[in-house]
């Protein structure tokens, strides 16, 4: 490992300062210094007894099965019941087997993946390109004012205005993708073909400012440093972006992505509003489906075992994210 | 017990006088809550409720009722109108108004959860009615109490148009009726009459008939209508297309399109049940016949020669296409016509419109053999009680059913907001004559010939399929008829697929 404590006028700066210090010239973000900063106090109070933090946490822990546990298990249960409001009858595991014949549950996990990987690429290329764009610029707080601004609208909302601009009798952005020749005399809507790209685009619209905004914290990160050595060393910016700012980004990213991809599995409003899943269920993403199935057909069994799928669906594909994303550099590439 | 300095000036309030305030307080006390409780349910006896008109309407007075109804001209009108229930009663009403899918979920959860939010519900046939029916209150069992007022006109079938009763009332049992007809949507012809008149000569010479729209048209002439002004619009010239479905998102207006006219050739029917009545237990389906996969084809060159918009029109979009001169001619629901006559919203309006009954089944595309007819449907909003409210709020909730099923009522919200009345006697009213010719400040009552004299009327009319499981149902058919229309799927693949589907669905 590199040395990094060998200062000049050592006797200036005190242990934290060090820390600081070591970081800020490090090479390597990973850097350390080589020796524990203070010995360790030796008189104190014995350290108290485990259950003491136990019983300090009771209360919390007491919220949170409350709040979360105990409807996550009342779930399971009730994916093994053929369950109306108010009356229930075990069934065992044929909510799942019928699920396994349902033409629209399988087809809404393609298309929720379809969705999804649209949604994140587009998101995560825009809000980037964006946020090194407004960084640093002369108006950087009122830019990022104005990109937020789709972000503050409800999705539901936000899906009424495109349902507008979308209209084939009057709306803007059809009357415009016609005249540019993109679309043909159906709207965007009315094909299933582009009503997939319709609310790829609302989403898009309404969520890369999210992207935008941490990546332009992480950018601010970013050491300097690296850039000018990298500079000095005679890399282009270009270069000089993928080579340093890039991997100095990736945990920022990691946090967009992994946030922007569960509320992809969560948030239907604007298809709802927009498509309702079809036309032929061309946009009937899954949980679009299990709202269906859920608070339309009444079919609660059959819902929690739809919304136990796509729970652990999520959670493994969110631990895989965590786990590309959190190798170092090194291994990344 | 507390401090006090010894020089304080302090006069202590004897015990008696304690008492005394003590005892003044609590009487007050008592007389206030007797007040109010004379005013409210609690006092009132049945026998005190028979003794006088008045009483009747009144025994409830300081009850508070929430009406959960779908955002339709009769709630907001009501709702305008609110407080003349109030002075007559004393009850309070809340009427709450969203979109028919919010309601239906909202009603659902409420009915089938126990309680009772909303002690009355707007009652829509098939979305609400047919999963929820049991969990109404069976009026029945209070048409003629004598502890209640009763309209005059009664709660028969006669009172109402032909067939409404049964539309939103009765589901599974002839028996029992859980909701009375509020509000109406029947479907219609709307054709723009200056158009037709226009290019009747070159349709004429093409197709060999008069471009003309009676009850005698048929599905086959619309589908010919559909084609000429499409050929005729995609050749440069200034003309609108000749026709749209409602194929958006909303499933049940959906299925209610296909429905139509499948039902006119041979009144085919997706399940071999009372259509009226319904079935808990509806069978094996008939989709998959081969009427059926008839209709289908025709349904998907009709739906091919169409306004281009197809996939994404629902019923109100559609409704926007033709105000804005898009098409020639749509079905649509006979509320409708108050926005296609005015002329601040509207190209179609000021005469340019005229209204028939729905298409009638063309003999060569009937293969069953039965009768053609002018297949026509509804959506019949109904106002039904929560049968999980208490007894006494049924009953408070049954004088605002009644009331605001009223002939006045009724008369009102056509008059007021452009309504349209369940009410026979409401036509009878010579200013409602009237109004059927034009010029008219009643503009939906332009359609009352169409609908009340023909279209719902037997053989016409056609409701079902009344299933508890109606919402899958119209969900499953709407989405396989998108797809066969977006060309994703044949006609013939389209009906096999729904008969599997809906057989599934209903464990055949």
């Amino acid at each position: 490992m590199t040395d990094v404590t060998n200062f000049e006028n050592k006797s200036m700066l005190s242990g934290a300062a060090q820390l600081f210090r070591a970081r800020e010239h490090s090479v390597e973000v990973e850097a350390r210094p080589l020796t524990d900063a203070l010995p360790a106090p030796t008189i104190f109070n014995p350290p108290a007894p485990k259950r003491y933090y136990l019983y300090l946490m009771a209360p919390a822990i007491a919220v949170l099965a409350f709040i979360s546990l105990y409807p996550f298990f009342w779930l399971i249960v009730m994916s093994l019941q053929s369950v109306d409001i108010g009356s229930s009858e075990w069934v065992g595991f044929r909510n799942y087997a019928r699920l396994l014949k349902d033409p629209n549950f399988l087809s809404g996990w393609g298309l929720l993946l379809k969705y999804s990987a649209m949604c994140l690429f587009m998101q995560l290329a825009i809000g980037l390109m964006l946020a090194v764009i407004v960084n640093n610029h002369r108006y950087e707080k009122y830019l990022v004012t104005a990109l937020l601004m789709p972000m503050m609208m409800a999705p539901a909302v936000a899906g009424l205005l495109w349902l507008f601009l979308y209209n084939g009798t009057f709306g803007w952005y059809h009357w415009i993708l016609q005249s540019l020749g993109i679309l043909d005399s159906a709207s965007i809507l009315a094909s299933q073909s582009t009503s997939m790209y319709a609310i790829v685009l609302v989403d898009v619209w309404q969520w890369t400012p999210l992207i935008t905004l941490i990546a332009l914290a992480g950018l601010k990160k970013v050491p300097r440093d690296q850039l000018e050595a990298n500079m000095v060393d005679g890399a282009s910016p270009i270069r000089n972006f993928f080579a340093i700012t890039l991997p100095n980004l990736y945990p920022v990213l990691l946090i967009a992505i992994l946030l922007r991809f569960m509320d992809n599995f969560r948030f239907i409003d604007h298809i709802l509003v927009l498509t309702g899943g079809g036309p032929g269920n061309s946009t009937k993403i899954l949980p679009v489906y299990l709202f269906e199935v859920a608070f339309k057909f009444f079919k609660l069994g059959r819902g929690a075992a739809i919304a136990l799928t796509l729970l652990i669906v999520t959670i493994v594909l969110g631990m895989i994210l965590v786990r590309v994303f959190d190798k170092p550099q090194s291994e990344r590439k | 017990m507390f401090y006090k300095p010894k020089q304080a000036i302090h006069t202590p309030i004897s015990r008696r006088k304690f008492l005394e305030l003590g005892g003044a307080g609590a009487t007050m006390l008592g007389a206030g809550s007797l007040a109010v409780g004379l005013n409210s349910t609690i006092m009132s006896t049945r026998v005190q409720a028979a003794s006088s008109e008045e009483a009747k309407w009144r025994q409830y007075a300081g009850s508070k009722l929430v009406f959960l109804s779908e955002n339709t001209p009769p709630s907001f009108a009501i709702r305008e109108n609110i407080q003349s229930f109030y002075e007559k009663t004393g009850i309070e009403v809340e009427i709450l108004t969203d979109d028919l899918p919010v309601v239906q979920q909202k009603a659902g959860i409420d009915l089938r959860s126990g309680k009772s939010d909303y002690t009355l519900n707007y009652v829509q046939d098939k979305p609400i009615g047919a999963p929820f029916a049991d969990f109404y209150v069976d009026l029945s069992t209070m048409f003629g109490d004598d502890t209640l007022p009763q309209d005059p006109e009664g709660y028969g079938d006669g009172a109402w148009f032909e067939n409404f009763l049964s539309a939103c009332g009765r589901f599974y049992a002839e028996d029992k009726i859980i909701a009375l007809p509020y509000d109406a949507a029947v479907a219609c012809t709307f054709y723009r009459q200056d158009l037709f008149e226009a290019h009747t000569k070159d349709f004429e010479a093409e197709y060999g008939y008069r471009l003309e729209f009676n009850e005698e048209t048929t599905w086959k002439q619309v589908l010919d209508i559909a084609k000429f002004f499409k050929a005729m619009k995609e050749g440069g010239a200034d003309v609108p297309y000749g026709y749209a479905q409602h194929q958006g998102s909303f499933a049940w207006t959906t299925q209610l399109d296909i429905q139509r006219m499948m039902f006119s050739h041979g009144q085919w029917i997706d399940f071999p049940i009372d259509d009226k009545l319904g079935s808990k237990r509806p069978g094996p389906t008939n989709w998959g016949d081969e009427q059926s996969v008839l209709m289908l084809e025709k349904f998907k060159e009709l739906g091919d020669a169409s306004h281009p918009d197809n996939l994404a029109n629902g019923t109100l979009e559609l409704n926007t296409v033709y105000q804005s001169g898009n098409i020639a001619m749509q079905v649509q629901y006979h509320e409708f016509a108050a926005s296609v006559e005015n002329p601040e919203t509207s190209v179609a309006s000021g005469g340019r419109t005229a209204y028939a009954p729905c298409p009638k089944g063309d003999a060569d595309w009937n293969l069953t053999g039965g009768p053609l007819v002018n297949g026509t449907n509804c959506g019949i909003g109904g106002i039904g009680i929560n049968a999980n409210a208490s007894e006494d709020m049924q009953r408070a909730a049954y004088l605002f059913a009644i009331w605001s099923t009223s002939n006045q009522i009724q008369y009102d919200v056509l008059a007021g907001l452009g309504g349209t009345p369940t009410r026979k006697s409401v036509l009878e009213r010579e200013d409602v004559k009237a109004a059927q010719q034009r010029p008219t400040n009643m503009p939906n009552a332009l359609t009352f010939d169409a609908v009340y004299n023909h279209g719902i009327k037997d053989p016409h009319f056609v409701l079902g399929p009344k299933i508890p499981e109606a919402n899958e149902y119209h969900s499953i058919l709407a989405s396989e008829t998108q797809q066969m229309l977006s060309g994703q799927k044949s006609p013939a693949e389209t009906a096999a697929a729904m008969k599997e589907q809906f057989d599934f669905l209903n464990d055949v």
